[in-house]
């Protein structure tokens, strides 16, 4: 266990680079802060002396060495925006985020595993077409729209909730609900078309046949074996979330996690903070995935960690 | 479904209930901002965000009426010119810093210093390029000098915000102002909110509102809504679309000017037939009904804001005249010509559709119209470029200094900025008039260009477009023309 993981951890390393290279290129290539962060009225002679201050009128090969040694030393400079080391804009918003994924995600794992089973145990009953048709609706709602809808019911008519924000955990209930919904309707889909596959099982008739109750039956067999798809599904929904639905989410309700930094990071060409940034996303992606294999054993004691 | 809505309303209902919802106490407010500041550093930056706030905090020189005429600010009058490069300033007696430190000539030499200083990387020099330094005369007087003569010297001061001498060289300066203002930093919290509360000892009085809560909503949807469920006082940029949805909202002439640039050099544009037609094609009382709700004014045939000094007073907006345009474009064989019209989508409100409504009206008056939206940085490098000018290129104006140096020098001056005409009188003038000190010879300077431009359609002007504010039924305020949100001219009525 131990050599897989450091194995792994070894294989996410060079993940994280690779990313990371990707974006030190793209920001030189499509993007100019000069021109971006500086007023239209500024003169040429000002643009020149900033990416002089900058740093970005040195060669390519000059920037990608110090930009190596950045990586190295866990540095990224000073964002361009808040004139503050990078790594510490994401530092600070990095708890924000996992507390908005956190709480968003858990609350759909938590509720998609019943739904789904109780969903799956009369196929095409009244609770399974509810539930299906729920489903549908859930993952094809934009989460923009999804957003401003819940804003408009419970903070602007019924007023229980606030409207954006960070703060309490009243600030947290919208936004966590709105990146909870699309995923705990493709989750609850899954668990549903599973669990009815599962209970069509060879397995199931003899486990019934040699007396077991329908209870133990799902809970014993069923789902334990519906557990492998399910967590690989919640890993990609987790692993989605961090790499764009919480953009979406964050930017809609104003919450200052690292992806509406990262939008705001965009729009003012602040290369130095959006690279901090996805090197962050990057390894929280890279942890994810070993956590799921690791969860993988755990489950099925089959599996071989290689 | 039925289940989990119900589950999820359950729950939401119950931790809603037993939360506290924000309790307003009578004199504090709430106003919501489209962006975080980057920093609290008054000299630093060139942030809105951080202006909405630091403009209470901090104070300068010479300040604007609401209206926009500018007045002494902590001078205790308007500066007198003692030669070409060196103005005077007299100073208010007895203001200090909330620190304690006294506002004097020392004060108004660091702060210009500060700025000035090459380590500071101030983005805010393109304000104080023409500035050289400044030296202490006696305790309330001081003398700024410049690099050359420089008429705009006391817009300019309008502009820089006087900075405590001692603490702003502190590391904390940045994240805890201190200035001479109305109000005084009480708590910066990054990425949640800023307050501030009221000075108790400021010159004018203790202000009205005894603490302001800023919050930084960039979704404008959000604001909105944060506003009509009573969470926020004042928002900054609302849509037209959504004026008939909040509580009071108020509007104000803005800023900005948007305008297209044309070239008069490039094959089909050269033919001052067809940059007229240009002009007469757009029907910009339509564009500003259609695309703003009625919430701008067409362009009074200039780039400088109405409000601005050196705006033409004889100039009016091009007439709109389909027919004619037709006509001239006819007249100069240049039917079915293209033309390119370049432009970015999403830095400015409504551009994109601004720029496909003008191209529209041109292909209607006869000439086949080439869209170059680009992304904004390939754009800038467009808009920039000396050698290769754009048959017609949209760009936006903004005029915070309320002076035509900056219209006229991005604009109209060739060689400068994003002008687009080879008029080397015109040139000659606006290079005169950014050095002349005599009031009416600048104004009749300016009022030349304007002229010659507007005949020969060197730009196409378009629209003033109006700041538009949410403002809720609690809180009285009218905005400024500078687009200032200074919260002791704003009242809670209860």
């Amino acid at each position: 266990m131990g050599r897989f993981i450091l194995r792994r951890l070894g294989q996410g390393f060079l993940v994280v680079l690779g990313v990371s290279l990707v974006v030190f290129v793209a920001m030189r290539v499509f993007g100019d802060p000069a021109k971006v962060m500086l007023p239209l009225s500024a003169t040429t002679e000002q643009r020149a002396e900033f990416e002089h201050l900058i740093g970005l009128d040195r060669p390519l090969p000059e920037q990608f060495v110090t930009f190596i040694g950045e990586l190295a030393t866990l540095d990224f400079g000073d964002s361009l925006w808040q004139r503050r080391p990078a790594m510490e804009v994401v530092f600070e918003r990095l708890p924000n985020t996992l507390m908005l994924v956190g709480a968003g995600l858990g609350f759909a794992m938590i509720m998609a595993l019943p739904l789904g089973a109780l969903a799956a145990l009369r196929p095409g009953g009244i609770i399974d077409r509810v539930t299906v048709i729920g489903g549908l609706v859930g993952l094809s709602t934009p989460q923009f729209w999804l957003g401003l809808l819940l804003i408009m019911l419970f903070a602007v008519q019924l007023r229980i909730l606030p409207t954006s924000g960070i703060g309490g955990v009243s600030h947290l209930i919208l936004p966590a609900l709105t990146l909870a919904l699309p995923s705990m309707a493709r989750m609850v889909l899954l668990v549903r078309s599973q669990v009815i596959d599962e209970l069509n099982q060879q397995y199931v008739k003899t486990a019934r046949a040699k007396g077991l109750r329908f209870h133990q039956v799902l809970f014993g067999h069923a789902l334990r074996n519906v557990m492998i798809p399910f967590i690989t599904l919640a890993g990609w929904e987790v692993i989605s979330a961090l790499a764009g639905y919480t953009v979406v989410v964050e930017s809609v309700f104003a919450w200052p996690g690292l992806g509406h930094t990262a939008i705001q990071a965009i729009q003012r060409n602040d290369l130095f903070l959006l690279q901090a940034i996805v090197f962050t996303v990057a390894i929280a992606i890279v942890l994810v995935n070993i956590l799921l294999d690791v969860i993988y054993k755990f489950i099925d004691p089959r599996i071989k960690l290689a | 479904m039925k289940l989990l809505t119900g589950l999820l309303t359950g729950a939401v209902l119950m931790t809603g209930a037993a939360l506290p919802m924000t309790a307003f106490a009578a004199g504090d407010i709430v106003i919501a901002i489209g962006s975080e500041p980057s920093t609290l550093d008054p000299q630093a930056r060139d942030d809105g965000g951080e202006r909405a706030v630091n403009d209470n905090i901090y104070e300068t020189l010479m300040a604007r009426t609401p209206d926009g005429a500018l007045v002494p600010g902590l001078a205790a009058e308007a500066p007198t010119k003692v030669d070409d490069t060196t103005w005077e300033f007299k100073l208010r007696p007895d203001i200090a810093f909330t620190n304690g430190e006294p506002f004097n000539a020392d004060a108004v030499v660091a702060s210009v210093e500060r700025i000035i200083n090459p380590d500071l990387k101030s983005e805010q020099m393109s304000y104080f390029g023409t500035l050289k330094g400044a030296e202490k005369v006696d305790d309330l007087t001081v003398r700024i000098i410049t690099t050359g003569p420089d008429p705009i010297l006391p817009s300019r001061m309008y502009w820089m915000k006087m900075v405590p001498p001692k603490y702003a060289s502190d590391p904390k300066f940045a994240e805890a102002p201190v200035g001479t203002g109305p109000y005084m930093l009480e708590a910066f919290n990054r990425g949640q909110d800023i307050v501030i509360v009221a000075n108790p000892n400021y010159r004018g009085g203790k202000p009205d509102i005894d603490k302001v809560t800023y919050r930084f909503v960039g979704e404008s949807g959000t604001r909105l809504s944060g506003l009509v469920a009573g969470e926020f006082d004042v928002i900054t940029n609302l849509l037209p679309e959504f004026v008939d949805s909040v509580p009071k909202s108020a509007t104000v002439q803005g800023l900005e000017t948007s305008v297209i640039i044309l070239s008069t050099e490039n094959e089909v544009t050269k033919d001052p037939r067809v940059r007229k037609a240009l002009n007469i094609a757009i029907d910009r009382q339509a564009l500003a009904d259609s695309l703003f709700g009625g919430y701008a004014l067409p362009a009074r045939g200039q780039l400088v804001n109405p409000k601005a000094f050196g705006f033409n007073e004889a100039l009016s907006v091009y007439p709109y005249d389909p027919e004619q345009a037709k006509a001239l474009i006819k007249e100069a064989g240049a039917e079915g010509k293209t033309i390119n019209l370049v432009g970015e989508s999403g830095r400015w409100l409504k551009d994109r559709e601004l720029i496909e409504a003008v191209g529209q009206y041109w292909s209607e008056a006869g000439l086949n119209v080439n869209y170059q939206i680009e992304e904004f940085g390939q754009y800038l490098t467009l808009l920039f470029d000396k050698e290769n000018r754009p048959d017609a290129i949209f760009v936006v104006n903004s005029d915070e200094l309320l002076d035509a140096d900056r219209p006229i020098s991005s604009g109209y001056e060739s060689g400068s900025g994003f002008a687009s005409n080879k008029d080397m009188d015109m040139q000659a003038k606006a290079q005169a008039a950014r050095i002349e000190t005599d009031v009416a010879k600048r104004k009749a300077l300016y009022d030349a260009i304007t002229q010659k431009a507007f005949d020969d359609n060197y730009l196409a002007p378009l629209l003033n477009v109006q700041d538009i504010y949410g403002i809720s039924e609690r809180v009285e305020w009218q905005p400024r023309v500078d687009a200032k949100l200074i919260v002791k001219e704003m009242k809670v009525t209860e």
